[in-house]
């Protein structure tokens, strides 16, 4: 049975234009300007238990009203919210932290709060110290506590909270890096507990670390749920950012013909053809497009693209100088390109273009969605390409 | 396993529900209570001892200047014990209670705005803000009803069982303040004004409550109104425990529950209906 279970949701907030001064309303005349805006409207979704779940939108999308509705802070104004289990949210942690108490003072209200009771936070007392490695400042009021240390306590008491839902809100970037891996760390351990995560956040690469599923809202509606590779994609698209640095594409935008080619896959697959969402640094990748022919296509090529996820262009490539054999119509074929993939650890995006023809005169015939992968990289190799330096030191000849 | 979770349809929440939710949360208010009570004196000297010190500095300057310099009977002539009951032990008992309604319900008005940040972020009802300065309230106003004794003790030199009665007395005081905070709070959501109109009304009610006179000194109809406001009843509960209360004191009373019953379920249905869109407009 689901945890989360949305069906038909809408949120409408009133907003009022004038102040509410006392002599506008005995003017009966006057009638009080307010506006409705329907931050939600006819939001489905079910999340089951395990699941972890990415809220992707555009500002204003609704994004922050679905997760006060989650976290059951407002209700909805239409439909039904139902969420089975104990919710922790991880939003602004170490709210209702009080300045002038100690931390450990802190740890028993926060936790309180969270609805453990007082023996479950005296068992589980040390363990939130330790992962908070505050051992030394317990006793120490938190408002000595540098902003570091104020956010890993809060963190701690959240995530050691055993709670049945993790709201995750823009939190993942806190403390230094050794702590952002054991959060990570931790928060697997939560989820292969069983519990459920949803994580709202602008970075993709978080998104894309905890998320199996994505949903992308656009304008208070749901505008994709499914995998997550594909929810990132379509937020792109949303963004309203168009690819326009390949200069094939840009030779032939007058000329397009989409009904020669039916796209049926776009992926980026391993040595056996199987999807990668991951990958390592050198893996041998291979972009593969599967299309079927409507008509005969003479002189097909690919153009393809690779960008970092800041869009910056990192690859362009083209094989239309020795272009495929032709295609007829009907026939269903797999276009692959394969390529070492050399990058550094971080989210890009490949997005290629099927076009017949020549540089100069070609026709733009499919052009496939951005799809996301991410590159786990070698140690600390930065950069945008990991050229494999190999380091040596001996005599001088 | 109990049923953890919630259903939201709508904007509102039975009352039934919402008494549940509150039930469930009471870990939550003593917690966030005594976090308010203790944060309060840390860093300070004296710790603690302010919480005794404050109103035992105002008890003895009521004792000192009603006894030795203020010869002020006349405001008890008409009271039957009158001629045993010192009036700054009389002050004193109403203003025990006074205290605690006058510190405690303006904060408690006005409390689920001002905690909006946490609010916005976790739910619990939304009751529970105004309930925890009601809460944290209990201390001091225990501390004052000591030093009444201590007072009573000191000037009158006799105290009976009837001193018992400031244990209904405390506890009328704060269930009126609990009404009251229950149902401002959610009317100044909704209406900012009610800050300021809660501390216009306050300043009238501290001479229109029977604090620094009895309700028999105040002149005919008078009279009938000074002992319907909210706090009389339990003032004339706490005099009751000194000897000094009015003799029409179990009408008074009667009042008093009135308004605790009254503003306790108009409270409890502004907070049902409200209860999980008060952030809507915070």
């Amino acid at each position: 049975m689901s945890v989360i279970s949305l069906s038909g949701v809408g949120k409408r907030y009133v907003k009022y234009d004038d102040r509410p001064l006392l002599v506008n309303h005995l003017k009966f005349w006057h009638r009080t300007s307010r506006s409705d805006l329907w931050a939600l409207r006819n939001v489905e979704f079910d999340i089951e238990p395990g699941e972890s779940v990415g809220i992707l939108g555009r500002n204003g999308a609704g994004k922050s009203t679905l997760l006060q509705l989650l976290a059951g802070v407002t209700a909805p104004t239409e439909g039904v919210v139902r969420v089975r289990g104990r919710v922790a949210p991880l939003l602004s942690v170490g709210v209702g932290f009080h300045p002038e108490l100690t931390g450990r003072e802190n740890v028993y209200v926060n936790g309180t709060v969270l609805g453990l009771e007082k023996g479950t936070i005296d068992r589980r007392f040390d363990a939130i110290v330790e992962f908070a490695e505050l051992e030394k400042f317990i006793d120490t009021p938190v408002k000595f506590y540098s902003s570091g240390m104020f956010v890993r306590l809060g963190f701690a008491v959240a995530v050691e909270a055993d709670p049945d839902i993790l709201l995750v809100d823009e939190v993942l970037a806190v403390g230094d890096f050794a702590f952002q891996m054991r959060s990570f760390e931790r928060m697997k351990e939560i989820r292969a507990n069983g519990a459920t995560l949803v994580t709202v956040s602008h970075n993709l690469n978080a998104i894309r670390g905890y998320c199996d599923r994505t949903v992308v809202l656009h304008e208070g509606g749901t505008a994709f749920d499914g995998p997550t590779f594909e929810g990132i994609s379509r937020y792109y698209q949303l963004m309203g950012q168009a690819e326009s640095d390949d200069p094939v594409e840009a030779q032939a935008q007058v000329r397009e013909d989409r009904e020669a080619l039916e796209l049926l896959a776009f992926d980026l697959v391993d040595e056996d053809g199987q999807p990668l969402g991951h990958v390592r640094t050198g893996d041998k990748a291979a972009l593969r497009i599967e299309a079927r022919a409507r008509r005969d296509i003479p002189t097909p090529f690919v153009s393809l693209m690779i960008s970092t996820e800041k869009r910056i262009v990192i690859y362009n490539d083209t094989n239309c100088e020795t272009p495929f054999p032709p295609i007829r119509a009907g026939e269903r074929v797999a276009m692959q390109v394969r390529l070492p993939l050399h990058l550094v650890t971080g989210g890009y995006f490949a997005s290629a273009t099927v076009n017949d023809g020549t540089l100069t005169d070609h026709v733009l015939i499919a052009r496939t969605e951005p799809v996301s992968f991410y590159v786990t990289g070698r140690g600390l190799v930065s950069g945008v390409v990991d050229l494999g330096g190999e380091f040596s030191l001996g005599p001088v000849d | 396993m109990a049923e953890i979770g919630f259903e939201l349809r709508g904007p509102g929440t039975p009352v039934g529900t919402l008494l549940l939710e509150l039930w469930r949360a009471r870990d939550v208010l003593w917690a966030l209570a005594r976090k308010d009570f203790y944060a309060r004196y840390r860093r300070t000297m004296l710790g603690l001892l302010w919480a005794v010190g404050l109103p035992l500095v105002q008890a003895v300057v009521l004792a000192v200047v009603f006894t030795h310099i203020v010869r002020f009977a006349s405001a008890l002539r008409h009271s039957p014990q009158g001629e045993h009951v010192k009036y700054a032990v009389f002050l004193y008992a109403a203003i025990a209670a006074w205290s605690y309604f006058s510190t405690t319900m303006p904060t408690a008005a006005t409390a689920i705005v001002d905690n909006g940040a946490l609010a916005r972020k976790i739910y619990f009802p939304r009751a529970i803000f105004p309930l925890l300065g009601v809460a944290s309230g209990i201390y001091p106003l225990a501390i004052s009803a000591g030093i009444l004794l201590l007072l009573t003790v000191a000037l009158q030199h006799s105290v009976s069982i009837d001193f018992l009665w400031v244990v209904p007395g405390c506890a009328l005081t704060v269930a009126i303040t609990a009404g009251f905070g229950l149902m401002l709070s959610a009317l100044h959501v909704y209406f900012r004004d009610v800050r300021f109109i809660v501390q216009a009304v306050m300043s009238v009610l501290f001479y229109l409550s029977p604090i620094i006179y009895a309700v028999e000194s105040a002149p005919g109809a008078l009279r009938h109104v000074v002992g319907a406001t909210p706090m009389a009843g339990p003032i004339e509960l706490m005099r009751l425990a000194i000897g000094g209360a009015d003799s029409n004191w179990p009408a008074i009373v009667a009042g008093g529950v009135g308004w605790f019953v009254a503003t306790t379920a108009i409270g409890l249905w502004l907070q049902s209906r409200h209860d999980r869109v008060f952030v809507d407009l915070m």
